[in-house]
């Protein structure tokens, strides 16, 4: 019933709505690290003059400036921009710790996954789709063009929240299938007993062009408990028998923002683009406002 | 540790302690709480108890119920009072009257010695905290039960050990203790205490005097240190119904000694007419009943406008007398008045009597007709010898083994020293002993003074006596003078050695420059001379000890003779525990643990007889009705009747709050509600 009502949401005329808006404000492309623009065109189709370099024997002679040679009777090799597909890949986390609030984290990571896929989409860019917990679990490669985003919605949909998380193994092996360099987005609340800092490793290792962005339920971040309460893992069934007071979710309060924080820090000393947000703020607000700010969107 | 209500403790315990388990295991039966992860509340409650051995006090309703619930049970614990009496002494003497009359048994059950000890216990408990008590315990002697001490538990408990007595009751002995303490309790503590004025600086003790009223020498007491304001008496019991036996007597027929005539002087002290049957019984065996019919006691005096309101009330007294009864030997006589009263100790008398004997009395005279005359009367074997016959017969003659042949000897104006241990009555002459000495002879004397209580001048009008002169006696300290001159002992009595001497200083005759004989006294002429005689020479026999011994009162010193080579003495008192009494070596034995009245037997038996009795005859302790005032001195003190306000405790109301507290945090916590 609740995920109906979730893919419904997901499906929205109102979210698909935002969607054209997107598109409309993204018409610039994805900004890349890359020297110059991202080009969506393929290889070979590019006119821009990029630089000179030396020639070294082997280059091929098409591309000598002919012109410098005349002047200078020395051989250029003249660059144009390299013109390659932009891989775009969004890793999101289908932990069963995403199944919660509300809204929930899941619905929420797969509204904004909807939301770049389809700025990919838009734009040509190759849109890549994971959903991972103790490991990647499914898949969406290469797909491109606006008609495809029936697949992307597809994929969204059935994507069910189960398992525990292990972003270290997850990413592991996508960055052991995944070698070429492009974007990489990973979608999750980063609540994991085996440490986030494995897992991005990985992903670091790769020189992906990383954004992470990190989101909590509201009664994750303003938790409402209260009492003798015995609390239970729904991912693990790890249970704590907790006597809830205000010093408690003080000091549960200190920890999340020093958790987050420590996350925060990890990802700026790496060149990480980190983004935490709560499951409440419209997420058209995150795609047009924050990842404008961060870069990931032009 | 004590449980004032036990029965409250075990209803207190049953409702409160399944709850309390219920609530214990209440309290580990968590809510089951799903949570994304348990990651960081792992990490917070690991925060918690690392970083804080103590937590920050939360503002929790639970915690502040639990709070007052554990102060209320300490508050129990300390066992709060309700201060319903203020006590403001520092300094609390408690006096506990625990004469004869404070063993009557009150209405409730209880004799009035115990509702004294426990209103006594009352007024420690009133006791402020630091302030001290003594207690004294008195009847006709008054002894420290506990000195001064704050410990209330151990005060009581020295309360509680006071026993009752069949004494009498005087209060003098009881305040001056109670002064001497609390002056030296004042002072103790301060450099030169004894020197300082007894006047000065901190406030005298207060004194409770817990009593039935009953007090002889109420008025006589001189209370010097505290005033009569200090002095608070409480007054116990109710009851003034008592019958008693004040005085009995019991001696043998004159003529025949072995017919007994016995009285007792039998007094009612109740405000109704009284008809009650004295039985008489000898050895046990009851021998005759009379029975005696009083008039109603005269009412209270208080009532009828008396100048002392605590003079005991006379009651009307009669005479239950016994005559004619066959008494072969000797032994216990014993009147027993058959009446449910207020005090049993005085309705029963004892006196004992020696068995009958002739006595054997040798008299050494040169010619006293008075003297033979008044012997031969007397049922007794005589043997009449000249002063130098006494000193020139044989030693078969006079003794029988080391003692004197006779149980008497009388010797005439004769001083000898030939005295082997036995009993002599001098007649103007002296033993030659040391300290015995006759001096010049005095003339125109008067007799000043004279011991009428004493068994030898029982009955004898000495008033009456004219004696023209005697011999001046110089005597060693211990000899007891019974008649006294202006400036010598007229009659002395005196112990020595296994010997008695009765010396008297004077002679019945004289004889005069012609050798005449001249009368020396006018007392020959009177029956009182006769009776005298007898007094003597059966005192001297040990044979009227035993009547004189009806005067024991309970507490008295008994003076015991030793027989010969006796090296102890076992006395088996009225209630039957026996004592024993080393008296190696020595003439005579003291025996004071006489605080019953009855009947008590020596053996080996004593010349003077195997026992005595030990009578209450006290009309002040048989009017048992309390008095409502007490004059002390020259002060009235009105007596409280009304118990003593206690404090009450108040932990019972203590744990009831706590018990409610107790739901309310129950409830608090079922619900959850406040945090």
């Amino acid at each position: 019933m609740a995920r109906e009502q979730e893919q419904s949401a997901l499906l929205s005329p109102d979210f698909l709505t935002k969607l054209d808006q997107l598109s409309l404000v993204s018409r610039r492309i994805f900004a890349g690290r890359m020297r110059g623009e991202r080009l969506t065109r393929r290889r070979g189709e590019s006119v821009e003059f990029a630089d000179y370099r030396n020639y070294v024997s082997g280059d091929d002679l098409r591309f000598l400036d002919w012109n410098i040679f005349a002047r200078l009777e020395r051989l250029f090799i003249k660059l144009f921009l390299q013109k390659e597909d932009l891989h775009v890949s969004i890793l999101i986390d289908v932990s069963k710790s995403m199944d919660w609030g509300d809204p929930s984290k899941s619905l929420y990571a797969r509204r904004i996954a909807a939301a770049i896929a389809y700025i990919g989409l838009v734009n040509f860019d190759r849109v890549s789709l994971y959903t991972f917990a103790d490991g990647l679990h499914d898949q969406l490669a290469g797909v491109r063009g606006r008609r495809l985003m029936f697949k992307v919605i597809e994929f969204l949909e059935r994507t069910a929240c189960d398992g525990v998380s292990d972003l270290a193994a997850a990413g592991r092996q996508f960055a052991l299938r995944h070698p070429q360099p492009g974007i990489v987005l990973v979608l999750s609340d980063f609540l994991d007993k085996g440490g986030y800092e494995g897992g991005l490793r990985f992903l670091l290792g790769r020189r992906y062009d990383l954004y992470v962005l990190q989101m909590l339920s509201p009664e994750e971040v303003e938790p409402t408990l209260i009492g003798d309460l015995k609390l239970t893992d729904v991912e693990d069934g790890d249970t704590t028998e907790v006597t809830v007071g205000r010093a408690l979710v003080n000091r549960y309060k200190a920890n999340l923002h020093a958790y987050c924080g420590g996350l925060r820090d990890f990802c700026a000393r790496r060149g990480v683009n980190y983004l935490f947000t709560g499951t409440q703020v419209p997420f058209d607000q995150i795609i047009l406002h924050y990842f404008k700010q961060r870069g990931l969107i032009a | 540790m004590n449980f004032l209500s036990p029965t409250g403790l075990w209803i207190a315990a049953g409702l409160t302690l399944p709850p309390l388990i219920a609530l214990y295991f209440l309290k580990l039966r968590r809510t089951v709480q799903l949570v994304p992860s348990t990651l960081l509340w792992k990490k917070a409650i690991e925060d918690l108890h690392v970083n804080a051995p103590f937590q920050r006090l939360r503002s929790s309703l639970l915690l502040l119920l639990q709070l007052i619930v554990v102060i209320l049970g300490a508050l129990a614990l300390g066992q709060p009072m309700l201060q319903s009496t203020k006590t403001f002494e520092d300094t609390v003497i408690l006096l506990v009257d625990q004469s004869a009359s404070m063993g009557v048994v009150e209405p409730d059950g209880r004799t009035r010695l115990e509702q004294a000890k426990e209103q006594a216990k009352r007024q420690i408990d009133n006791l402020r905290e630091g302030a001290r008590a003594m207690v004294i315990a008195f009847s006709d002697r008054a002894s420290v039960v506990a000195s001064f001490d704050s410990d209330r538990a151990a005060l009581k408990r020295k309360i509680d050990e006071i026993e009752p007595t069949q004494r009498s009751t005087s209060l003098a002995q009881a305040i001056s203790l109670a002064e001497a303490y609390a002056q030296i309790d004042l002072l103790g503590g301060e450099e030169g205490g004894a020197d300082r004025a007894p006047e000065s600086s901190a406030p005298p003790a207060t004194l409770f005097l817990l009593t039935d009223g009953r007090i002889a020498d109420a008025e006589r007491v001189a209370v010097q240190r505290s005033d009569a304001a200090n002095i608070r008496v409480i007054r116990v019991g109710s009851r003034g119904d008592n019958v008693g036996i004040v005085a009995m007597d019991a001696r043998r027929n004159f003529e025949r000694p072995t017919f007994l005539e016995a009285a007792a002087t039998v007094q009612n002290f109740q405000p109704a007419p009284v008809t009650v049957d004295a039985v008489l019984y000898i050895n046990g065996r009851s021998v005759d009943v009379q029975t005696v019919s009083l008039a109603a006691a005269s009412g209270d005096g208080l009532a009828e406008g008396a100048p002392s309101p605590d003079a005991a009330t006379p009651g009307d007294v009669a005479v239950a007398a016994f005559d004619h009864v066959e008494f072969e030997g000797g032994g216990v006589v014993e009147v027993v008045l058959r009446v449910d009263d207020a005090l049993p100790a005085d309705d029963r008398a004892w006196t004992v009597l020696g068995e009958p004997r002739s006595l054997r009395v040798l008299l050494v005279t040169p010619f006293n007709w008075f003297l033979e005359w008044a012997l031969s009367s007397m049922n007794l074997h005589l043997t009449v010898m000249k002063p130098e016959e006494y000193e020139h017969a044989p030693d078969s003659a006079v003794l029988d083994g080391a003692r004197s042949a006779y149980d008497v000897v009388i010797l005439d104006r004769h001083s000898t020293s030939r005295l082997p241990p036995g009993n002599y009555f001098f007649w103007g002459g002296v033993p030659r002993i040391d300290g015995v000495a006759p001096g010049p002879v005095l003339d125109n004397e008067i007799i000043t003074n004279w011991d009428e209580t004493h068994p030898i001048l029982r009955h004898v009008a000495v008033e009456t006596m004219n004696v023209l002169q005697w011999l001046r006696l110089e005597l060693p300290g211990d000899a007891v003078s019974l008649i006294d001159g202006e400036s010598s002992p007229v009659l002395a009595y005196l112990a020595r050695g296994g010997r008695q001497f009765l010396i008297s200083a004077f002679s019945l005759v004289h004889e005069d420059e012609q050798g005449r004989l001249l009368s020396n006294t006018d007392w020959t002429a009177g029956v009182s001379f006769i009776l005298f005689m007898q007094n003597a020479v059966y005192y001297l026999a040990g044979e009227t000890t035993a009547l004189g011994r009806h005067a024991l009162r309970p507490g008295d010193v008994v003076t015991l003779r030793v027989p010969d080579r006796a090296t102890e003495l076992l006395i088996r008192r009225p209630d039957g525990r026996q004592d024993r009494l080393p008296v190696a070596g020595s003439e005579t034995a003291h025996y004071g643990a006489t605080d019953r009245v009855g009947a008590y037997h020596v053996s080996p038996a004593p010349p003077e007889g195997a026992s005595f009795a030990v009578n209450l005859f006290d009309p002040e302790e048989s009017n048992v009705a309390p008095a409502d005032q007490v004059t002390l001195g020259a002060q009235r003190v009105a007596a409280r009747a009304e118990t003593v306000d206690v404090n009450r405790p108040a932990w019972r109301y203590v744990l009831l709050i706590l018990l409610v507290i107790l739901a309310l945090e129950w409830i608090v916590y079922a619900r959850r509600v406040f945090v």
